[in-house]
């Protein structure tokens, strides 16, 4: 098997690349 | 928040003994019959039990499941129906129809019914989460995930199961599309509701707000056009709720719309957008009483007693005096006559339902045990199917309300 790259966490991306949290919200608020 | 969301009750079922007197003619065979019995048994105890987490609800869903299928799927290696399919008569009641059941003799429509209830299952585990006082984010996800997963099942049923019936559902039953759609829609747009408190928690921006809750309006005002051809007496306390919340979440959009447009300096816009936001929110007010005082099935909820539907209205009149004071000394910008058109679309935070799987055949369900069922073997024995098909109704635990904390979700 290949090595895991990175933590598992709970991030992900949405189609822009954004890093989103389960809630599909941006990481980052961007206030 | 208790009372936040509309449930409509749980569907009933007549229990199945699954005894067939000579046709299981192999000890594994009624093994098979007597496990289908159990396991259905139990699954029909965890819907009304409130220890029940999505874990237990999962496995003994899938403890059913994996034997309710060799009942469906071919086992003889032919493209034929599965001989035992239409062995057993089904009864279920549908969440609209109060007691008066459907019955189909067909296991399709057996795990139709049943994976239905599972799904309205989750929807009220997720009201009952939601409801609990000083909800942490661990128990907003899962009120969020089990949103989805509800939306999930609905979706499978639609596109793969209910169309694989031989009698279509009649109108107003749970199997047909206008009522599987709209419990779908609704699934989607209260996930997106625990996605708006959040990101309102979290001080995301006043746009992403808006798209939001613009797209969540519109998915309630999509569920409640979906009814609008049922008969209202089964309909119309449900479309009160989807109207209601329509409402809200179009004054969300037109209040945070309205920050949008002050802060790129469109201050009369913004006036007028928040005026526009004060009228839904007046109209959502006033549907929750009509929602109360209209007679259906299923739970009343509150909302209009909710912190964070009472938050919203001193948010829209803050904010409102704010532009209005500003318009008053520095832009001295006209009011619009009309309302800014919405046509936001959100990036951000849409709920996408989580594809719902069965699970695999169960390791009982061999084409051996299977060729031992005969079927020109069975003998009726209508004294115990006159006892077993009664339907009664389901016995669902009260949802104590608690103390209203005006859902912190983050």
């Amino acid at each position: 098997p290949s090595i895991p790259e990175g933590i598992p966490s709970d991030s992900k991306t949405n189609k822009d690349g954004v890093l989103v949290d389960e809630f599909g919200l941006p990481q980052i608020p961007a206030t | 928040m208790a009372h936040w969301f509309h449930r409509n009750p749980l569907k009933a079922t007549a229990p199945v003994s699954f005894n067939y007197y000579g046709v299981a003619g192999s000890p594994a065979a009624n093994k098979i019959c007597n496990d289908l019995r159990m396991t259905r048994a139990r699954l029909l105890e965890m819907f009304t039990d409130v220890t029940c987490t999505p874990e237990i609800m999962k496995n003994a869903t899938d403890a059913y499941f994996s034997l309710l299928q060799g009942f469906i799927v071919s086992l003889d290696g032919t493209t034929q129906e599965n001989k035992m399919r239409f062995m057993q008569n089904f009864k279920w009641t549908d969440t609209l129809q109060g007691n008066s059941p459907s019955a189909q003799q067909d296991a399709v429509f057996e795990l139709v019914s049943m994976a239905f209830n599972v799904a309205i299952w989750y929807t009220k585990f997720a009201s009952r989460l939601a409801g609990k006082e000083n909800i942490s984010e661990a128990e907003a996800k899962d009120v969020h995930r089990s949103l989805k997963v509800a939306a999930g099942i609905f979706k499978m049923l639609k596109e793969v199961h209910i169309p694989r019936l031989i009698t279509p559902a009649e109108k107003g039953r749970d199997l047909e599309p206008r009522v599987l759609d709209t419990y779908l829609i609704q699934c989607q747009a209260e996930a997106q509701e625990v996605t708006i408190a959040r990101a309102i928690e979290l001080k995301h921006n006043a746009t992403l707000i808006a798209a939001l809750a613009f797209e969540t309006a519109i998915f309630y005002q999509k569920a409640d056009h979906t009814l609008n051809t049922l008969e209202p007496e089964c309909s119309s306390k449900w479309r009160k709720y989807l109207q209601l919340k329509q409402h809200f979440y179009m004054a969300y959009a037109f209040c945070y719309h309205g920050q949008t447009l002050l802060a790129s300096d469109k201050c009369g816009e913004a006036i007028r957008s928040l005026q526009e936001a004060e009228k839904c929110y007046s109209r959502a007010e006033a549907l929750c009483k009509e929602y109360r005082q209209t007679k259906g099935p299923g739970t009343t909820a509150k909302p209009s007693e909710q912190l964070f539907f009472l938050k919203l209205g001193g948010l829209i009149k803050n904010t409102l005096e704010k532009c209005q004071r500003e318009n008053g000394f520095i832009y001295f910008h006209k009011v619009p006559a009309e309302a800014p058109q919405l046509e936001l679309k959100a990036s951000y935070g849409l709920a996408e339902p989580i594809a719902f799987e069965l699970p695999a055949l169960s390791e009982q369900c061999t084409p051996e045990v299977y060729a031992t069922f005969d079927l020109t073997k069975g003998a009726k024995n209508d004294k115990a199917k006159a006892k077993e098909e009664e339907v009664r109704p389901v016995k669902e635990p009260d949802l104590k309300p608690q103390k209203d904390t005006g859902c912190v979700v983050s």
